[in-house]
């Protein structure tokens, strides 16, 4: 990995991908660079591109004498392979974050004696059961009876092993599922903003969209400005992506072959824009490469560079969709009364930028946007969010789906460290069994592959054992049982 | 301490040794009247604590 953060890091700092790629290839890393002498670097990459790259990384140009530029040639090989090694040891300057709370002394002392019953029992069981006896007081031989039991309650509760676990929610949600294909089937409106829901969202949770069909968040605002409505407009209206056209009419005038933007005062200020900011970025705008100028306080001249209909076209088209104001990828705010303020609700998502805005609490804004969640926030919370789609458009359409249903499909999907659709391209198509996955589909490609390349079926799961006619490791499959005379004679 | 069996651990011994017994292996209790099931008999032996068959459980489960 160390060689690619190399590669980013230098990529970053305006490298291009190859001298990266090259120099990542070589070994080096962005502190060596600097250090290291010009003849060193040269021999990776040419001169041109290491001049260019020690102006980047803002390093000196250093040389060496022959004779060491010798020596460095031979400790070159050296370098590499004891940085091989290196790489092999864990990062000392990396600390793993640890965003659970420790145990306290307490709630360690009660996980042990569950341990010594039998049953170790998870983190969040026993910080609700120590908060239990601490309200409640209990003495030794009470907390003793009541531990036990827990622990019994516990483990009544536990799954067996070797349960079939994955089909059981598999039936758990696709039998409610059924249902919902004959229930509502299209969109229904939040805040006047439609969002899919039913059957078609769940679909798309499940495939892991890389965007959902209707993207939406809710912002929510610090506790200074969610009660103020003015000042929750001016947020909305920053949020909210404005074109000139929203604010302005743009009218071509072919006689005098320039482009007239006509502006909504009254638009303007409600949506809180000056002129100048309108005109700054029309400036913006590369493509467009003739002046602005203002012909009074409403009106705005852009007159095309040569007579030409299509370039006066061309402006237009680059006028009218000029971005004045607000996020990318969000087109429409709406604030909604809420018991906590106002909330506003945003058709389109950009999750990456709410953070930006001073006045948005970042901690309680989200969006139906699992994708987006797991590439700002990470795969745990994107797990969360697979969860929370799922549940809530069940939920939505009055279906009890149990919680861990969904927890077990998410679970699957987020379990390699990003988010997976289920089906052709994701869990299913990446089985590590041949025989697996040619029972699910394109059954010839995936044997004529496996034939080509050799692979092996170590014939651990159900698919395979059932191809193979053996009995499946699952259930009673999964018992083996050994003959042990010794009981016997004890009786 | 006596393992505790899973549902289908406890689903698979009574089953071998139910074969057994159906198959005329020699029962290891009195076996009472009108008794004729071999599962039956099998449960017997169980609860009885006579069935020298257990399980063997993978390391790391």
């Amino acid at each position: 990995m160390a060689r690619k953060d190399t590669v980013n890091a230098l990529i970053r700092r305006g490298v291009s991908a190859k001298v990266s790629e090259a120099l990542a290839n070589a070994n080096f890393k962005i502190g060596d660079l600097k250090k290291a002498p010009f003849e060193l670097i040269t021999q990776f990459i040419s001169e041109e591109d290491a001049e260019e790259l020690l102006k980047l990384i803002g390093a000196k140009k250093t040389h060496i004498d022959k004779d060491q530029l010798k020596a460095s040639k031979k400790v070159t090989p050296k370098k590499e392979s004891k940085k091989k090694v290196k790489e092999v040891k864990p990062r000392m300057d990396f600390k793993m974050p640890d965003k659970i709370p420790k145990m306290n002394e307490f709630e360690k002392s009660i996980s042990a004696m569950a341990i010594k019953m039998g049953t170790p029992l998870p983190m969040a069981l026993i910080q609700k059961v120590a908060a239990k006896i601490n309200s409640l007081g209990m003495d030794k031989k009470e907390l003793d009876i009541f531990m036990k039991e827990v622990v019994a309650i516990y483990k009544r509760r536990l799954i067996d092993s070797n349960e079939s676990a994955g089909i059981v929610s598999a039936q758990s949600i696709g039998e409610p599922g059924t249902q919902m294909t004959m229930r509502t089937f299209h969109y229904a409106g939040v805040a006047e903003i439609n969002v899919t829901l039913g059957l078609p969202r769940l679909i798309e949770v499940v495939d892991a969209r890389r965007t959902p069909s209707t993207p939406m968040m809710t912002v929510h605002l610090k506790d200074n400005v969610k009660n103020d409505l003015d000042k929750v407009k001016r947020v909305a209206s920053n949020i909210e992506k404005t074109q000139l056209i929203d604010v302005a009419s743009v009218e071509t005038d072919i006689e005098n072959m320039q482009v007239i933007v006509k502006l909504d005062t009254k638009k303007l200020t409600e949506k809180n824009i000056t002129v100048d900011e309108i005109k700054a970025s029309l400036g913006k705008e590369r493509k467009l490469k003739s002046d602005v100028q203002s012909e009074g306080k409403k009106m705005l001249v852009i007159k095309a560079p040569e007579v030409s209909f299509r370039k006066l076209q061309q402006i237009f088209e680059i006028v009218r969709d000029c971005k004045i104001k607000g996020i990318e990828g969000i087109n429409r705010a709406v604030i909604r009364m809420s018991d906590d303020g106002y909330i506003i609700y945003t058709e389109g998502s950009n999750l990456a930028k709410m953070p930006e805005l001073e006045e948005v609490d970042p901690s309680r804004t989200t969006t139906n946007s699992i994708t987006e969640i797991y590439t700002v926030l990470g795969v745990e919370a994107g797990r969360n969010a697979v969860i929370k789609e799922a549940g809530d458009t069940l939920d939505e359409q009055g279906l009890t789906v149990d919680k861990r249903h969904i927890m077990l499909v998410a679970d699957i999907m987020t379990n390699d460290g990003d988010v997976k659709a289920i089906g052709r391209h994701g869990i299913s198509g990446r089985k590590s069994s041949v025989l697996a996955r040619a029972a699910f589909e394109i059954t010839s490609a995936h044997l004529l592959k496996a034939g080509l390349i050799g692979e092996v079926d170590a014939l651990d799961g159900v698919a395979e054992n059932i191809i193979v006619g053996q009995p499946v490791t699952v259930g009673t499959g999964a018992v083996n049982l050994i003959y042990s005379p010794k009981k016997r004679r004890n009786k | 301490m006596k393992m505790e069996y899973t549902r289908y651990e406890l689903a698979r011994i009574i089953g071998a040794r139910g074969l057994q017994i159906s198959m005329g292996a020699p029962v290891l209790i009195d076996v009472p009247e009108g008794l004729i099931n071999p599962i039956d008999i099998a449960l017997e032996e169980y609860d009885l604590g006579l069935l020298p068959i257990t399980v063997k459980r993978s390391k790391n489960v």
